[in-house]
């Protein structure tokens, strides 16, 4: 949020509960950087002072000159991130690792017999699709059956040849998957449903409050809607549009204890943008105190690089033989403490098929990521973790989204955006035959049948969290440097960031190592 | 024109004359559409204009002006004519208006272009909101042809005319205002306009005009204000409006303005604030422009002159400036030559484009100037022109026939592709048997003998290559192999008297033995012979030593070791054989025996071998008092005498030849050899690489490189000779409509009946309505059925049923309706008593032709039929009809400029009727192995043309006798009575015809004729209007560009920008290189990128910029987006591959290129098409690296609509080079640069009879592809350019071979080319060649690519072969077919399989995603994947099984696992699976 004038920084620091000195606030108007100035100053200010006075801001801002205090303090850069932070996670802002913290290793010591981790949804070993047209029929049929019975009590749905044999005028109600969406010629949207009987039409207009919402819907999700038959009963008039959505009064379950969770994703290793230094630093970090909590990690996919994910890549990789890649992954792994939890599903550079759900790595690969034995599951998979449930994805979908919906809905700028549109819908990768490649298995694993606690992707290589309806959205940046494609569509990927979750709040705490 | 030319075409213009007088009287009776021969004779400009138009009078009275003023003064001259009816006959002011517009347009396109025609829909008088009337044009998108001139111009005859016949002027509403400039920003946006106005700019212009500009929709995309307007048809952008404002007045303002003033009848005071107001940028520029453009009532050109003139005010400083330039060009000549030495020898840079996108079944025959492959050779065969390059037959056998007469293959160098030609007086290739021998195949007969024994190609021969072509190519000579023609000259040079050597019957100067080669080496000081000169270059220094030493242990034995014949010369030298000495041999190709197990090498013929390893061959014995001293020339010469003389008895060492041993003293050793010769090398090879250094300081003579220059190749498309039939074939144009069945069966659809209760036979079908005007019968045909004569269609309003007439303009519209009118009807017709009445009136019976195919519905205008009679005789000659008409049969071009009888398989009796009376050397024609000099009209038919040609003639005669009632024409029994008769020669696609003459025939599968002949037909570039795209600078990708553009934005100077082709090549041909006619070239040395296309989208450097003088006849393609683009016939375009992007997603989907003839509508183009917000002014920044996600799909593609033949409208076209990829965007299409070379042939009267316009598809681009016109005779001055490049001398000098070792351009070097002559007497003789070649039809008949079966079978012949030549590295090519073939299918299939459409099988409904009740939603039918496992997965164990064989990369072979066990676990049950899951669990 920017913060241009001292009016806003005003109501900011209000808003945090603090009033202000009219010098204070210019001080930090007249900064490089004021929201960090203001980020800063909230942090360092006693717990009993009410009054942000000139002397807390000129400490953060002479803090902010010397460089020996300010080892981790973000470059001016990548204030931005800071800034997406929505203020309702309330989470902090990253964190610096000071350099004598980050030496000084401490004996971790856990108790294993506290932890749980259970897996749910892990499809791996049980691909039992053939690619027959009636798998994917059986898929699809799932995916409105499942997502369908949340929204069924909505409205009071009927089936769409039922509804086409009903007389003009009266009231109807459907559940289905959305199967075209049109605009006319006078602005009003036409959004085709089907369910497992047939479709039916159903006119938005566009002078309605919720016209709107046309803008977020993909095709393929499944939708409810209620309305009115026009006089010859050919197409229905939208009165309400229901998404299977989170329930608002979603109430996530917490840890017992203090525990947390680093989730991570998009390591590259292989890449010649691996950052190394970076991992190296994140690695050493889980050694020290700050990071004593920490008892699991979380991988999103995308281990190492891949080989031939795109055209001549093998020119531009630092390993180019992919057993290889996982064998200096499988290295990276032992650098992190014995004792920590690793849950990891593949992503879409992965040796995997690209079709999902992914199943986990084959054997061969997971005899060479034997380091810590990890729990190797399925894109996407649920991992409870002492009670706390997070659905691990890639985000393959993610890109998908972010080109369909309208920028303010979505953006590579704020990927936990484009997650809330996952989490509306109830689905990972709603939307077929486009940027989502999808693989007919018996049921639809892509279905969020329960509501998760932490739903966790990665993919867009950007860094982004915040709540939807109490459920924790956290894209994890990456661990590789830009690189030129994403040079060319202007991604300026969120490098070497950890972000560590408590368990028992849910409070998400970004540690940057690069 | 010579005495003898002017007999030959008056020949063939007689003969024209005789077939058109027989097609007159037939046409006069039969029931064809029209009742005359629908192919004019078009003679000059005056004449098109007019037949374009249609309009009498307009020929003379342009004829009248033509000497006296401009073109342009001349159209506003006859708009007076038309408003006072002195020409044209038109009674309404809209009439006049109309034809008026449309005699201006065509005036100014030189009548050659379809848009005074297509561009222009109508014209008519509509009301101003206070009552008056005015006039509006309405456009159409063809106007694009007509040029901003014309289409400025079209307007202000339209207002001229307005004034003089009295209508008032059109005033604007403020809402059509503001339409126009929404409709032009949408319309730059869909399409593009090359001038696209600014709002305020196209509001200013339509406020101003003073008439109304409408026209038709051309685009999907609709305005979203101001619609539906009254006095607006259409809610979509009007195309044709939107040029003629942008592209015309917009831009063309100035020149509209010079015209304005010299009419005191109109005044548009508003082009003078329209050129100097706030839209112009430059606004005091734009002033002078214009005033000079005032001031000057003269022509164009003079205006630019004027305009030089001012802009070069510092006249003298351009002098001094020139002056130092060419100093400097003498310094660096100073530097050039004081550098002298050499670091290394001349090496042209090797290429790998050619190999790029390499595809299974095509293979590689050289590696980018790889040792072992193809050897440059200079020179002309008599059947090589352009775009051809000349093979030993033996080398065709022996590549597995891949290469047949006619292939095309790419190549490294000097240009992209070439046609194969069989030559066999080059050397032949080299390789190495089973049973050890290394032996040269001269003889393509012995090349079949032995190629199942041979299990190396040591060397693929000679590739012969005329001068010309690098000219053409505009590529710098690369150094030349020393050959015979460059020794003999040398030779000459040291003195010796060649003319004497020649005239001697016992020396073969070419072929001569070994003591010959050795005396003329010594005695002259010329370099060794090159038979005897071997490929030292190709062997190091540390092996040619090694070797030396071998030889110094060798022996010599006597006696020969097979056959019989003693005597010195067949004395063998034996060498012990090691691995070293064998391989330095191979390289060598030297021509010897391995026998391992016996431990020898035997080389015969080796005394110039063993001298150039200075090795002296010495008698055992004592007496060698001679040869024992040192080596000396002296000493040589008399060791060569005693070779070559040993029958003489004046030298008493022969007696000791056969009796004595010799052993070989090797005369130096390794520490004699200089610092230069043992480092010897290219730069780019290690030290000490090439021999040839060392060689020449131990050898007593000169040796020079024998094959400096390898040229790398791959197979392209083979060679094409067969019929051109629809597909399914027709026989004739009569619809049957469903009732024929899938095989549109006349003869079925004759007994068809839907019902029990329907007559059979009786079927409805759209059908012109035609009116008998004296019995007023109403029929179908052109004749009436009762009273014979010819009937007129009949137009009739649709809605209201009003019989209509055609206006002046010959459209039909009903007043009343306000609709077109139409004579379509749909109608029952009895095709039983039809089909019946038609035998019966032929006389044939049903049993004469197993099946008379019809077509299922008519596509003309006026579906008007074709009568069932001809159907019925070309199915009893089974022939098939093209849709205009004719029969055609299509051949791959090949040149030749001699023939001899004999190839031809004529005698030379039918020669000598022919006009053929004297030998190339001027002797008499006597012998049918003589060569003459082939006519330019003259064509070579392939036995298949000639076949399909007697058929067609069967058929014109039966048709002549049988359907018009007249005496049979050709009467053909023998082939050989086909030779002199006339044939049409025509470039698909284009919309002229050429006459041919039938000379002869050859077994080659290709077109044999002159390359003025093939040339006629055709021209490679863009007309001047194309618009490119591109930008200049330095390289930069999309990320440099974003990054700029964040800071301090893109410099000016580097922004895309759009320009027309002319004004981008004009601009850039500062100084160009010229020729005598015009065509002018420029290389550039400023990047200049422009978006090129290589599987995506990408920046590619413009390296060369080339004007031509035009063609008479362009393609303008038509796309369904609008787009529009106009070619020359045969211009490379990309077309959608539908074989290698079988189920491929659209993102992968693959283009080939083919000649833009070859294009039909349907097609499909690729076009820049930009991803997310990016646009195409991106594609000219380098893309980055493309992550899987999103996929490299930066082409869309667009469907062609329509191709015309459009006679061409300017002077130039325009092309451009582009690096590496040969591709650029023009008008938002990709196409290629140019090649392609497939014509047709029909038989003339076949076309004078049977053609006919009606017949062709209204849709746009109907008319292409059908000879409009026809040329009877060929000016070379006006073919295409690139023949005018064939070199036509019979030797090329020696300074031209001295030439290629600089590398010089091909310019500096003086030789003959065909341009030299045009314009003079001799322009149509005199095409001298440099090689003869044994017969125009040597080696394979077909390339083993279409003799081959699968695919695979294919591949696995491609990578055998590559197995087999030593030029080719076989994991390479391995690589690449899976690297391009299969890797990109398979990804692409998998890709497409999980996002596929499912498709019903019943009613073919297409579904974006599998419906949720399973079945078809529209017809309830079975739905099934369009993407199925199979398609997929077809290729893995292929290409798994390829790699592992041929040794791929890991990387490569990796990616294949990892795709391997994607496949599996998409397409395999894991709980069905042998192996247990739990394993991980």
């Amino acid at each position: 949020m920017p913060l241009e004038g001292p009016a806003r920084i005003v109501s900011e620091l209000t808003s945090r509960g603090y009033n202000a000195e009219r010098e204070a606030v210019t001080h930090i108007a007249s900064a490089d950087h004021p929201a960090a100035v203001l980020e800063q100053v909230v942090e360092e200010m006693p717990d009993d002072a009410l009054v942000v006075r000139t002397d807390h801001v000129e400490a953060v801002l002479a803090a902010d000159e010397d460089p020996s205090v300010s080892t981790g303090t973000r470059p001016a850069d990548q204030h931005d991130s800071v800034e997406q932070v929505p203020a309702e996670t309330g989470g902090s802002g990253p964190t610096a690792v000071a350099e004598s913290e980050a030496n000084e290793r401490i004996e971790r010591n856990n108790d294993p017999s506290l932890r749980s981790l259970e897996i749910d949804g892990d499809m791996t070993g049980n691909s039992t699709g053939t690619g027959e047209y009636e798998d994917f029929v059986a898929v699809f049929r799932d995916r409105l059956e499942r997502l369908g019975g949340k929204l069924r009590g909505r409205v009071n749905h009927r089936p769409a040849t039922a509804i086409q044999s009903m007389p003009g005028g009266s009231e109807a109600g459907m559940v289905g998957l959305v199967n075209d969406i049109r605009s006319t010629a006078s602005g009003h949207w036409l959004i085709e449903l089907e369910d497992a009987t047939g479709t039916f039409p159903w006119l938005v207009m566009k002078d309605r409050e919720f016209a709107d919402m046309v803008d977020q819907l993909l095709c393929d999700e499944v939708l409810a809607m209620e309305g009115t038959l026009s006089d010859d009963a050919g197409i229905a008039f939208v009165d309400s549009m229901y998404f299977p959505d989170v329930p608002r009064t979603h109430e996530p379950s917490t840890a017992d204890r203090h525990v947390q969770a680093a989730l991570i994703s998009d390591v590259h290793v292989g890449s010649q943008e691996f950052m190394a230094d970076a991992w190296d630093a994140f690695a050493d970090w889980l050694y020290t105190e700050q990071a004593q909590h920490v008892e699991y990690l979380l991988i999103a996919g995308d281990m190492v690089e891949g080989v031939g994910i795109y055209p001549n890549q093998d020119e531009e990789l630092d390993v180019v033989d992919i057993y290889e890649q996982y064998e200096a992954f499988n290295e990276r792994l032992k650098q992190v403490p014995g004792d920590i939890d690793i849950v990891m599903i593949p992503g879409n550079h992965d040796a995997v098929r690209l079709a999902e759900p992914q199943p986990g790595f084959d054997d061969r690969l997971r005899d060479i990521m034997s380091a810590h034995d990890p729990q190797i599951v399925s894109n996407p998979s649920t991992v409870t973790v002492e009670g706390v449930s997070i659905l691990m994805y890639h985000g393959v979908s993610l890109d998908e989204v972010i080109a369909e919906l309208p920028e303010e809905k979505a953006s590579y700028d704020e990927p936990h955006k484009a997650m809330y549109q996952l989490l509306k819908k109830r689905h990972v990768a709603p939307q077929f035959g486009g940027h989502t490649r999808l693989a007919p298995e018996e049921e639809d694993f892509l279905v969020m049948d329960e509501v998760p606690d932490i739903f966790h992707t990665g993919h867009v290589h950007k860094l982004g969290f915040g709540k939807y309806h109490n459920v924790l959205a956290i894209n994890s940046g990456c661990w590789q440097a830009q690189t030129d494609f994403q040079k060319s569509v202007n991604i300026n990927p969120d490098s070497g960031y950890a972000p560590i979750v408590d368990l028992d709040t849910l409070d998400v705490t970004v540690q940057k190592f690069s | 024109m010579r005495a003898e030319d002017e007999r030959y075409f008056e020949q063939l213009e007689s003969q024209l004359e005789e077939a058109f007088d027989v097609a007159e009287r037939a046409k006069e009776r039969g029931g064809d559409p029209e009742p005359d021969v629908e192919i004019p004779t078009a003679r000059d400009m005056a004449d098109r204009v007019e037949n374009i138009l249609g309009i009498d009078g307009v020929a003379e009275r342009v004829r009248e002006l033509e000497g006296e003023m401009s073109r342009e003064e001349a159209a506003l001259e006859l708009a007076e004519d038309f408003a006072e009816g002195r020409v044209g006959d038109y009674e309404t002011k809209a009439g006049k208006v109309e034809g008026a517009v449309r005699t201006a347009v065509a005036l100014l396109t030189e009548g050659v272009v379809a848009a005074p025609i297509e561009g222009i829909d109508r014209v008519e008088i509509l009301t101003n909101d206070d009552g008056t009337e005015f006039v509006n044009v309405y456009y159409a998108g063809p106007i694009r042809s007509a040029g901003g001139t014309a289409q400025a111009l079209s307007v202000l005859v339209a207002d001229y005319t307005r004034a003089l016949v009295g209508i008032e002027q059109y005033e604007a509403r403020q809402e059509e205002v503001e339409r126009y400039a929404e409709e032009i920003s949408l319309y730059d946006k869909e399409t593009g306009l090359q001038y696209c106005p600014k709002d305020k700019e196209a509001k200013f212009i339509a406020k101003h005009l003073p008439i109304m500009l409408d026209g038709e929709a051309t685009g999907d995309e609709e305005v979203s204000g101001f619609r539906d307007l009254e006095r607006v048809d259409t809610n979509s952008a009007r195309g044709g409006m939107c040029l003629v404002l942008g592209e015309g007045i917009a831009l063309k303002a100035p020149k509209i303005q010079r015209y304005t003033r010299n009419l005191d009848e109109i005044d548009w005071p508003w082009l003078q604030d329209l050129i100097d107001g706030n839209y112009a940028a430059d606004a005091s520029d734009g002033d002078d422009t214009a005033d000079a453009a005032g001031s000057d009532d003269g022509s164009n050109e003079a205006d630019t002159d004027e305009n030089a003139e001012n802009d070069g005010d510092d006249t003298d400083g351009d002098e001094t400036e020139a002056d130092e330039s060419s100093d400097e060009a003498a310094v660096t000549d100073e530097t050039d030559t004081s550098d002298s030495e050499p670091v290394g020898p001349p090496r042209a840079e090797p290429s790998k484009k050619f190999l790029r996108d390499l595809i299974a079944g095509r293979p590689v025959f050289t590696h980018p100037s790889s040792p072992g492959g193809f050897r440059l050779r200079y020179g002309r065969a008599r059947n090589h022109g352009f775009a051809t390059g000349g093979i030993h037959p033996a080398t065709m056998h022996l590549v597995d026939d891949f290469l047949a007469t006619g292939t095309q293959i790419k190549t490294e160098r000097p240009g992209k592709a070439h046609g194969i030609i069989p030559v066999d007086s080059i050397d032949g290739p080299t390789v190495k048997l089973a049973n050890g021998d290394v032996r040269r195949i001269d003889d393509p007969e012995e090349a079949k003998e032995i190629r199942n024994g041979v299990e190396k190609i040591l060397d693929t021969g000679e590739y012969l290559v005329n001068y010309g072509e690098f000219v053409e190519n505009n590529h710098p000579l690369a150094p030349a192999s020393y050959v015979y023609e460059w020794w003999i000259q040398d030779m000459a040079t040291a003195g010796a008297d060649v003319q004497a050597l020649e005239d001697d019957p016992r020396i073969d100067l070419e072929f001569p033995d070994p003591a010959e080669a050795l005396e003329w080496a010594t005695e002259y000081d010329a370099p060794l012979h090159p038979q005897y000169t071997y490929l030292w270059h190709d062997i190091s220094v540390e092996s040619f030593c090694t070797l030396a030493d071998a030889v110094a242990e060798g022996w010599v034995e006597a006696e020969p070791r097979e056959g019989a014949g003693t005597g010195a010369n067949d004395d063998t030298l034996v060498l012990e054989c090691t691995e070293s000495v064998q391989e330095a041999l191979e390289t060598l190709i030297l021509e010897h025996r391995q026998r391992p197990d016996e431990n020898r090498i035997e080389i015969d013929d080796w005394r110039p071998f063993a001298r150039t390893l200075g090795c002296e061959p010495r008698q055992a014995v004592a007496d060698g008092a001679a040869l024992d001293s040192d080596v000396g020339d002296a000493d040589s010469d008399q060791a060569s005498d005693s070779n070559s003389n040993s029958n003489s008895d004046s030298n008493p060492n022969a007696a000791h030849d056969n009796t004595l041993p010799i052993e070989l003293e090797r005369t130096w050793d390794d520490d004699d050899l200089s610092e230069r010769a043992r480092t010897w090398g290219h730069e780019d090879e290690a030290d000490g690489a090439n021999a040839i250094e060392a060689v020449n300081e131990v050898a007593p003579f000169e040796v020079r490189e024998r094959a400096p220059t390898r040229i790398g190749n791959r197979m392209g498309r083979p060679e094409k000779s067969e019929r051109r039939d629809l597909s399914p074939p027709v026989h004739t144009l009569f619809p049957i409509g469903e009732a024929g069945g899938a095989q549109r069966n006349v003869a079925d659809a004759a007994k068809h009946a839907e019902t029990m209760s329907d007559t059979p036979g009786i079927v409805e079908i759209q059908i012109g309505r035609q009116q008998c005007p004296s019995c007023g019968t109403e029929t179908f045909k052109n004749r009436c059925p009762d009273c014979e004569t010819r009937t007129e269609p009949d137009y009739r309003c649709p809605d209201c049923d009003q019989s209509l007439e055609p206006d002046d303009s010959g459209r039909v519209e009903c007043g009343r309706c306000e609709i077109e009118g139409t004579c379509v009807e749909p109608r029952e017709i009895d095709i039983n008593d039809e089909f019946r009445s038609a035998l019966e009136s032929v006389g044939e019976r049903e049993n004469a032709f197993e099946i008379l195919k019809g077509v299922k519905g008519l596509t003309s205008q006026n579906k008007i039929p074709e009568p069932i009679e001809k159907g019925i005789l070309r199915a009893k000659h089974d022939v098939s009809a093209f849709k205009d008409g004719t029969v055609r049969y299509d051949m791959t071009d090949l040149p030749v400029t001699s023939v001899r009888a004999n190839e031809l398989d004529i005698d030379v009796g039918q020669l000598q009727a022919l006009g053929y009376e004297e030998d190339i050397h001027g002797d008499p024609l006597t012998h049918e192995d003589q060569l003459v000099e082939l006519n330019v009209q003259d064509i070579v038919l392939s036995d298949g043309a000639a076949e399909h040609m007697m058929q067609t003639a069967d058929f014109i005669d039966d048709l002549l006798e049988q359907y018009y009632g007249l005496e049979p024409f050709y009467e053909i029994d023998d082939r050989q009575e086909l030779v002199g008769e006339l044939v049409f020669g025509m470039a698909p696609h284009t919309s002229a015809a050429t006459v041919g003459r039938v000379i002869g025939f050859t077994s080659a599968a290709v077109g044999y004729a002159h390359p003025y002949f093939h040339a006629a037909k055709r021209r490679n570039c863009f007309h001047p209007e194309t618009e490119i795209v591109y930008r200049e600078g330095e390289s930069r990708s999309i990320y440099d560009k974003q990054q700029l553009e964040s800071d301090d934005g893109l410099p000016p100077e580097e922004r895309p920008q759009r320009d027309s082709i002319r004004t981008f090549v004009e601009d850039r041909l500062e100084n160009p290189e010229q020729d005598d006619f015009g065509t002018e070239y420029q290389e550039l040395d400023d990047d200049v990128w422009v978006l090129s296309y290589t599987g995506v989208c990408c920046p590619k450097r413009v390296t060369t910029v080339s004007k031509h003088p035009a063609p008479d006849h362009l393609l303008s393609i038509t796309t369904e987006s609008g787009r529009k683009l106009r070619v020359t016939p045969d211009h490379t375009m990309l077309r959608f591959d539908e074989d290698s992007s079988d189920r491929l997603s659209q993102e992968y989907w693959k283009a080939e290129t083919v000649s833009a003839q070859e294009l039909s509508p349907g097609d499909e183009l690729p076009t820049p098409s930009p991803v997310g917000e990016r646009t195409v002014d991106d594609f000219l920044f380098g893309p980055v690296k493309e992550i899987n996600d999103f996929p490299p799909a930066v082409t869309g593609w667009d469907v062609i609509s329509d191709i015309e033949i459009i006679e061409s409208d300017t002077d130039y076209v325009y092309c451009l080079e582009v690096e590496s990829s040969n591709t650029l965007s023009a008008n938002g299409i990709i196409t290629g640069q140019c090649d392609g070379d497939e014509d047709c042939v029909m038989l003339l009267l076949d076309g004078l009879l049977n053609f006919s316009k009606s017949f062709l598809p209204d849709k746009r681009g109907g008319k292409m592809d059908a000879p409009l016109v026809m040329s009877s005779r060929i000016d070379p001055s006006e073919i295409d350019d690139e023949a005018h490049n064939m070199d036509i001398v019979s030797q090329y000098p020696r300074e031209f071979y001295l030439a290629t070792r600089e590398q010089a351009d091909p310019e500096e070097v003086d030789i003959q080319i065909g341009e030299d002559t045009l314009g003079t007497d001799g322009e149509y003789t005199g095409f001298e060649h440099t090689h003869d070649t044994t017969d125009i039809a040597m080696g394979p008949d077909l390339s083993a690519y279409k003799t081959l079966g699968s695919m695979m079978d294919k591949m696995d012949a491609q990578l055998e072969l590559s197995r087999k030549l030593a030029a080719v590295d076989e994991t390479d090519v391995a690589e690449r077919v899976i690297e391009y073939h299969f890797l990109p299918d398979l990804i692409g299939n998998l890709r497409a399989f999980s996002r596929q459409e499912t498709r019903c099988l019943d009613c073919g409904e297409k579904f974006r995603r599998m419906p949720l009740t399973g079945d078809c939603r529209e017809c309830g039918g079975r739905v099934n994947l369009t993407v199925h496992q199979g398609s997929v997965n077809k290729y893995m164990q292929t290409a798994i099984q390829v790699a592992e064989e041929y040794d791929c990369r890991d990387y490569t072979k990796q990616r294949l696992e990892v795709l391997e066990k994607s496949l599996e676990s998409i397409f395999e049950n894991d709980k069905n699976k042998q192996s247990g899951i739990e394993d991980f669990m």
